[in-house]
């Protein structure tokens, strides 16, 4: 564990940062609440890079459109922040509150959850459904991506050497817009075996954009575009959203573990979708918006 | 390695391997109250408090708390002079083999510092990580809605001698 490891650098800016992960001495990575468990066993890293005290990094903001989520904020900042309401701040929020346990939540971060991606990350898909934007810095030069690239591209491949996550833009949304957030797991506390985060946007009562996002019962954090293409333009009903919910669970590559067979998993998923957009459904009509 | 903490309001500066826990280097230090218990983060017998946030000592490295102050249990009472949680933890009976009670009583401190008044729902939340597999999960959160209360009793009356 680790056993190559001689250093650590303790960067107090995100520039101090970019230099010593860019100054080519030895293999290098950044850590920020260090609870992966890959990166704890990696034995090639020489140099670890803590960004945990940059305060530059660690904030929830919002103007007129956005939240602003700096990328080291602690997930258990999320879930109790005060400043996070309405449609996309209660996705986000419940999307936190389901990460692990208050321990955990205490050293796992809005940008690590992007950065060192597993199946059962719960954030991506709440980042996902709300089509977050993500600051990436490299010194000073900085660039705005959709996360869906860095997700597919995967961060490590993604980032250049001396680049780290910063912020996490995601729109704020208003009335007309309803989200929901479903996670399956064995305890509370447990890995997800489905981690699913449902958006819809109503304009003149039929859905104008809809967003069905889901990981660990995939290997990888995927959208259902198909699903999402379905329900498009439409006025929901009940025999729609159940249309939805077959095609989503079609579109899927189920991903089995010890945790539960691909059968079961398949049975609940339909179900799960089919609630979340419901309940998503519900939101968007709420009078006053989401709250 | 050199690591500059401030542990229980003392300054130390400790000699640690660079791939070192939290936990084994606090235990290392003399802190036997912080307990190794699953290794990976999910059971809680290891939590201290980080800069008032408690966290699992077992997969924090030791580097990345450079700066930081820690707090373990013998930093919160003694038998002579317990914390009010640890007193309220003997009265209700939220013991058993006691394995779990340094992570359960640092989470229900960080809780009763942020939150001076919590429900019983509060409570549970944040002692959400500490598993307890002896006494259970009742006693544990009469035990820290009594120490609430005689932490704002306590409080109310000193602000009256004032």
């Amino acid at each position: 564990m680790l056993k190559k490891l001689t250093r650590f650098y303790h960067p107090k800016t995100i520039e101090e940062a970019c230099q010593f992960l860019g100054n080519g001495e030895g293999k290098t990575a950044v850590i920020a609440g260090g609870t992966s468990a890959a990166l704890r066993a990696d034995s090639s890293l020489e140099a670890l890079v803590d960004i945990s005290h940059i305060s530059e990094l660690d904030y929830i903001n919002k103007d007129a459109a956005f939240y602003h989520i700096g990328a080291c904020t602690r997930v258990q900042d999320i879930y109790k922040s005060p400043d996070l309401k309405g449609p996309a701040g209660k996705l986000l929020q419940t999307a936190a509150g389901k990460i692990g346990s208050t321990l955990l939540r205490n050293a796992i971060t809005a940008g690590g959850n992007l950065a060192g991606l597993f199946p059962w990350s719960d954030l991506p898909v709440a980042y996902m459904a709300l089509d977050a934007e993500v600051v990436c810095r490299r010194g000073r030069p900085k660039r705005t991506v959709p996360v869906m690239s860095l997700i597919e591209t995967r961060a490590p491949q993604f980032l250049a050497a001396n680049e780290i996550i910063a912020e996490i833009i995601v729109p704020a949304y208003g009335p007309g817009t309803g989200t929901a957030f479903a996670k399956l797991a064995k305890t509370a506390n447990d890995y997800a075996m489905i981690s699913l985060a449902v958006r819809l946007t109503l304009k003149e009562g039929a859905v104008n954009q809809a967003r069905i996002a889901v990981n660990a019962i995939t290997a990888q954090p995927v959208r259902c575009l198909e699903a999402e293409k379905l329900l498009e333009g439409k006025v929901l009903t009940e025999e729609l959203i159940a249309e939805a919910a077959d095609k989503a669970t079609d579109s899927i590559n189920i991903r089995k573990d010890i945790r539960a067979s691909e059968e079961y998993r398949r049975e609940v998923f339909a179900v799960m979708v089919r609630r979340a957009l419901t309940e998503a459904f519900e939101n968007a009509n709420r009078k006053g918006g989401q709250q | 390695m050199k690591l500059n903490t401030r542990i229980n309001g003392r300054d130390l500066c400790l000699e640690i391997k660079p791939n070192a826990t939290l936990l084994e280097t606090l235990r290392q230090a003399g802190f036997k109250s912080v307990k190794y218990g699953c290794g990976e983060g999910m059971c809680g017998a290891c939590a201290v408090l980080i800069d008032g946030k408690p966290r699992t000592s077992c997969i924090t490295l030791a580097g990345t708390v450079e700066g930081t102050e820690i707090i373990t249990v013998e930093g919160m009472g003694n038998p002579d002079k317990p914390h009010a949680l640890q007193q309220a933890f003997v009265d209700a009976g939220a013991t058993q083999c006691g394995y779990c009670n340094p992570g359960s009583l640092i989470a229900a401190k960080a809780l009763l510092d942020s939150n001076p008044n919590p429900t019983a729902e509060d409570v549970k939340d944040a002692l959400d990580g500490n598993l307890c597999r002896c006494s259970g999960y009742v006693k544990r959160v009469e035990a820290v809605l009594s120490a609430a209360g005689s932490v704002t009793k306590q409080k109310k009356s000193t602000r009256g001698k004032k």
